[in-house]
């Protein structure tokens, strides 16, 4: 019987501790986000790892600008220049830059953190490339690396950058080889200049300024802390109640935020919302080209874009278009390559593929980050291929779930979709290579052997302008090929508190420039 | 009250083809957050307005009535079949059987049954019969815990003893004389259930495990409508009136029938 | 007594066993966790080394005796997804589940005895009626619709209280109302049925005639015996407010265990899904327990009939 009292007593005085009242006062800005992407704060070994937070407290060998130029001055890099055959690297570095345990930050340490990111171990998005790329790393003095690649090569500066994923974080060799790299995930230590306080899985992460940094003086912010808040009103509610002071908010939420007066700041064109097939096409109707132009024309885009994301997102006309290239590689969209809403036509198209009655399609559904209209949006484009005489079958699922079937190449015809990070032209063509190339294990929708053989042509290339035609040409002919669909570019909002103050959130993928936004250099 | 708010939604169940004013999965962009006919911005075209697709609300919900009724009581039906054969077995032949299959009881009433139907979900895809399955997988054990403690009491009552000595059947002893001594309580439970299945079937809407688009169901109906609370009350505002009247008349009918048939009975 | 207590742990303890085999097969139903984990360009060989680190190379009954073995002496693994050991996030999340659980509790008492009662004193009455359908609205609504208005209007609009996360009391307030209200209805008819036969005993009425007061009558004699079943299903109570938090602790962004469990399965770990599973459980059972142990001291009859 005292078992049971003492059992019901435990219990009872367990569960009645309320936990300690955690106060908000500015000097700490609160930043909501609906979702984390993974956790793990390991750079390489975590998964895929969005840098919300990783950037404040990593510092990458080359800096970039919130608008996604390269920069001498926000990397530990201070100039770099590559041999004349393009084949070696040299890096420079800041000197008196100091990890969050005191030691400094040496050649050493960038020719460890690289190796580990290019290790068979790692996660990153762009370690098989880099793998294979790279013959060799140099340390010729404590201030200066060598990077040494087996081709000429264009790429390194920008894929060690922080405009692309995580290879170019610096880490402490030290620290790491001494505390095992489970440790070091779970207490991480960088050079940014924030340090890591505490982590909850799934709730929250808290950082610390350090006293002063090179890269953005004395921080205005003495904590920032990422919650996760998964519901969207109660995000809006936290904001309204100045519990935070940066969040992610649904489209449709813009405009009364707006009339209330919190600033909403955009990330223009973020992203690319583009659908396409898993492959093999062969025996699908797909594989015949008037198909896929029809689907393509059964979609109105502008309506999509008015409707389903409240008039944030511009209609998208070439495959896996990501805008924010063009500029480099001197693309541009001619009015002939847009495609006009004609469901008419597309019926023509499908009855002279031999269509005349439709044919069944099947749509995955499912939400993806920065896609709440994930599933509404799958609902709209079937109901579009329902009106062409199409039979859309709409399959939910999770994206794990569809993303397996499209590896195993399982499904084979059936549709999905993505929010593409938009990226400026070598994070493009990084990508590309990825999605476009047939011999990637993730291509999908395109299987072209002339696209291959473009995108061949790009990686021994290091003139730009020859670059730029290249993938000019791979753009031309996704669009005239109609390898997928794409319908609009999204425009992220971000609501602001009404005391935040100017701030860019910049057009890199994955980053917020929070840094900036702490910065007293101003 | 509560017969009548039910009859209402089973009539618009069965005569949705001739009730409903519109398709229910036709879409019209344009026409999406249309308010309903009392605005002056409604229409008398969606009597309840539109949702985000442009999707008549009215003909929704009463189709939505349909699915979402026929959810609630075929999972019902399904758990109640288990669960009952599972405590009448367990109740009659006592022992070993019975250790077994209360255990199994157990272990099943103490897995929540949203996780377990998120992991259906995720495995197979969600769908009607996956999410009716999802439920009921876990409901019946209810059913066998309860109808198993009514059993532990009939069988020291004389009649059993003496369907015994007269040689009768297990089979017969169970159906003809245990089953119907247990039918007041499965009546009572069955009707409290419904609800139960109903408001289960929304939460895992919102979770994303419910029944999938377009097929109106009212739980993913309010789902997908949370996000307008503010903008467009209607979406979710209509379904869930829906659903607070019939779980709400299913739950005062089931507490009228235990206060006439089995007041003694609380361990609902 | 203790044979009692001895008997129903055992009972517990197996049911805990049938289970653990369920959710380890379940759990590895659900998909393959490297696909969240991997790069899109990982290659096959990517695979293969993944799964061989993480030990998900090895066969099912092997990982299935070390899973057994280890979560026997507390260690249930690591977390393929936060690379964090389970038992650190399970002992994050539990007491925050449990505290929310306890003020979901006081809160849902606190609505039933009032209606309960007055349900039962005025039986089939206008009063009755209407403590029914308070009690039964909760149940009526979707938790998460609840919790959206309740958010929108109280935390959005008036601001009055924290509208998600985990803080001081004030915090509690909203969700432990949403989760409290939905389990009102049926400790309010227990408390209502109690009370009806309470009411109609012999041992109420000789008390009218020894000319007690009506009150005194209501709510202290036929009270304190229409308790015991309440306190019987407390525990179920308890152990329903913890097992279907998920949702209340998604929309309050709540950092429990039901939220764990839903991030886990999203993300095939399996090692956290497996962990959350037996702990809920575990809780149950022990919750349960414990009821019966009260139960069992109150009413010895009950020993022998379970």
């Amino acid at each position: 019987m005292r078992l049971c009292l003492g059992l019901i007593g435990a219990l009872l005085s367990f569960a009645l501790i309320a936990s300690p009242a955690a106060a908000q006062s500015k000097p700490d800005l609160t930043v909501a986000l609906s979702s984390f992407s993974t956790e793990v704060l390991d750079p390489v070994l975590g998964g895929h790892v969005v840098k919300y937070y990783m950037s404040l407290i990593f510092d990458y060998l080359v800096g970039v600008t919130p608008d996604g130029q390269l920069s001498k001055d926000s990397g530990l890099a201070t100039r770099w220049e590559p041999s004349a055959d393009h084949k070696r690297w040299t890096f420079y570095l800041r000197k008196g830059v100091k990890f969050h345990t005191g030691e400094e930050a040496t050649s050493e340490d960038v020719k460890w953190s690289l190796q580990r990111a290019i290790g068979k171990r790692s996660t990153t998005g762009y370690a098989g490339p880099l793998r294979t790329l790279i013959a060799d790393i140099e340390t010729p003095a404590p201030d200066r690396v060598v990077i040494v690649t087996k081709e000429p090569t264009l790429i390194i500066p920008t894929y060690l950058s922080r405009s692309l994923s995580t290879e170019g974080m610096i880490l402490p060799k030290k620290y790491i080889e001494a505390t095992g790299d489970d440790a070091f995930a779970q207490k991480p230590v960088g050079s940014g200049p924030y340090k890591f306080v505490e982590q909850v899985t799934g709730s929250h992460i808290k950082l610390a300024a350090v006293d002063s940094h090179w890269r953005i003086g004395v921080p205005r912010f003495k904590t920032i802390t990422f919650k996760l808040v998964p519901e969207e009103t109660t995000r809006i509610a936290l904001l309204r109640r100045g519990e935070v002071d940066i969040t992610d908010v649904g489209r449709e939420r813009v405009k009364e935020l707006e009339r209330e007066s919190f600033p909403i700041h955009f990330r223009r064109e973020e992203a690319i919302l583009t659908t396409w097939w898993v492959l093999p096409r062969d025996g699908q109707p797909t594989r015949d080209k008037r198909v896929r132009e029809a689907l393509n024309l059964a979609v109105d885009r502008s309506e999509i874009a008015q409707s389903i994301f409240a008039g944030y997102a511009d209609p998208a006309h070439v495959p896996l278009g990501l805008s924010w290239a063009y500029r480099d590689i001197g693309f541009k969209v001619t009015p002939d390559m847009q495609y006009p809403y004609d469901p008419a036509r597309a019926k023509k198209l499908l009855a002279e593929a031999g269509f005349a009655s439709g044919f069944p399609l099947t749509m995955h559904a499912y939400q993806l980050p920065g896609l709440p209209e994930g599933k509404a949006f799958a609902e709209a484009m079937a109901g579009y291929w329902q009106k062409i005489g199409v039979q859309p079958k709409l399959v939910p699922v999770d994206y794990p779930a569809f993303r397996k079937n499209w590896f195993d190449r399982a499904t084979p015809g059936a549709f999905g979709y993505y929010n593409v990070a938009n990226r400026d032209w070598i994070g493009t063509y990084a990508f590309l290579e990825k999605q476009a190339y047939t011999k990637s294990r993730a291509s999908d929708t395109v299987n072209d052997p002339e696209i291959d053989a473009m995108i061949e042509q790009v990686m021994r290339q290091t003139d730009k302008d020859k670059i730029g035609a290249l993938l000019r040409n791979v753009y031309t002919r996704l669009r005239s090929e109609h390898y997928g669909v794409p319908v609009v570019y999204l425009h992220s909002p971000y609501a602001a508190s009404k005391t935040l103050g100017k701030w860019n959130p910049g057009t890199v993928m994955y980053d917020f420039f929070l840094d900036e936004l702490a910065s007293s250099k101003r | 009250m509560p017969l009548a708010i039910i009859g209402v939604f089973v009539f618009a169940a069965l005569f949705a083809n001739f009730l409903s004013p519109a398709d229910p999965e036709e879409q019209t962009l344009r026409q999406r957050f249309t308010p309903p006919v009392w605005d002056e911005r409604g229409s008398w075209k969606h009597v309840l307005g539109t949702d985000r697709l442009g999707r008549d609300l009215l003909s929704r919900i009463i189709w939505g009535s349909r699915v979402s009724l026929t959810a609630g009581v075929l999972t019902v039906l399904l758990a109640s079949a288990v669960g009952a054969g599972v405590g009448l077995v367990a109740g009659y032949y006592g022992g070993r059987v019975d250790t077994v299959l209360m255990r199994v009881t157990d272990a099943t009433m103490s897995f929540p049954v949203i996780l377990l139907a998120l992991i259906l979900a995720v495995t197979v895809g969600p769908s009607f019969v996956n999410v009716v399955i999802a439920i009921a997988v876990i409901l019946w054990a209810r059913y066998a815990r309860v109808i198993r403690g009514q059993v532990l009491t009939l069988m020291g009552l004389d009649f059993i003893t003496q369907a015994r000595i007269a040689g009768a059947s297990a089979a017969r002893i169970i159906l003809r004389h245990l089953l119907p001594n247990t039918l007041n309580t499965l009546v009572v439970l069955t009707t409290l259930q419904v609800g139960y299945v109903i408001i289960v079937e929304a939460s895992l809407s919102f979770l994303g495990a419910g029944i999938p688009p377009p097929t109106p169901a009212w739980g993913s109906m309010i789902s997908e409508g949370r996000d307008f609370v503010t903008s467009a009350w209607w979406v979710s505002f209509f379904p869930g009136l829906a659903i607070l009247l019939v779980v709400l008349a299913f739950n005062l009918l089931g507490d009228w029938l235990r206060d006439t048939l089995d007041p003694k009975l609380r361990q609902l | 007594m203790a044979r009692f207590v001895l008997t129903r742990l055992l009972q517990s303890l197996a049911a805990l066993a049938i289970l653990s085999v369920v959710v380890f097969v379940l759990a590895r139903a659900t998909g393959d966790p490297l696909h969240l984990i991997l790069p899109m360009s990982a290659s096959e060989e990517d695979f293969a080394n993944a799964r061989k680190y993480l030990g998900l190379d090895r066969p099912y009954v092997e990982q299935y005796l070390s899973f057994v073995g280890r979560a026997l002496t507390g260690d249930f693994g690591m977390s393929l997804r936060a690379r964090r050991p389970v038992g650190e996030l399970i002992a994050q999340r539990l007491p925050n589940s449990l505290r929310l659980a306890a003020f979901a509790m006081t809160v849902s008492l606190l609505l039933a005895f009032p209606l309960g009662v007055l349900a039962a004193v005025w039986k089939g009455t206008g009063i009755d009626r209407a403590a029914q359908v308070i009690a039964v609205l909760g149940q009526s609504l979707p938790t998460f619709w609840v919790a959206i208005v309740l958010i929108e209007l109280v935390a959005g609009r008036l601001q009055w209280l924290p509208a998600g996360g985990i803080g001081g009391l004030a915090s509690y307030v909203l969700p432990g109302f949403t989760l409290g209200w939905f389990v009102v209805a049926g400790m309010m008819r227990l408390l209502r049925s109690g009370m009806l036969e309470v009411l109609d005993s012999e041992y109420v009425k000789l008390a009218r005639v020894k000319g007690v007061v009506e009150a005194r009558v209501v709510w202290v004699h036929a009270l304190k015996n229409a308790l015991i079943p309440v306190v019987t299903f407390a525990g179920i109570y308890f152990s329903i407010l913890v097992t279907t938090a998920i949702v209340v602790e998604t929309v309050f962004a709540w950092p429990g265990l039901g939220r764990l469990a839903y991030e886990a399965i999203s993300s095939r770990d399996f090692p956290v899904i497996q962990a959350v599973v037996l702990t809920t459980a575990a809780i149950v059972a022990v919750v349960n327990l414990s009821v019966d142990c009260v139960y069992a001291f109150i009413d010895p009859r009950i020993r022998y009939v379970r």
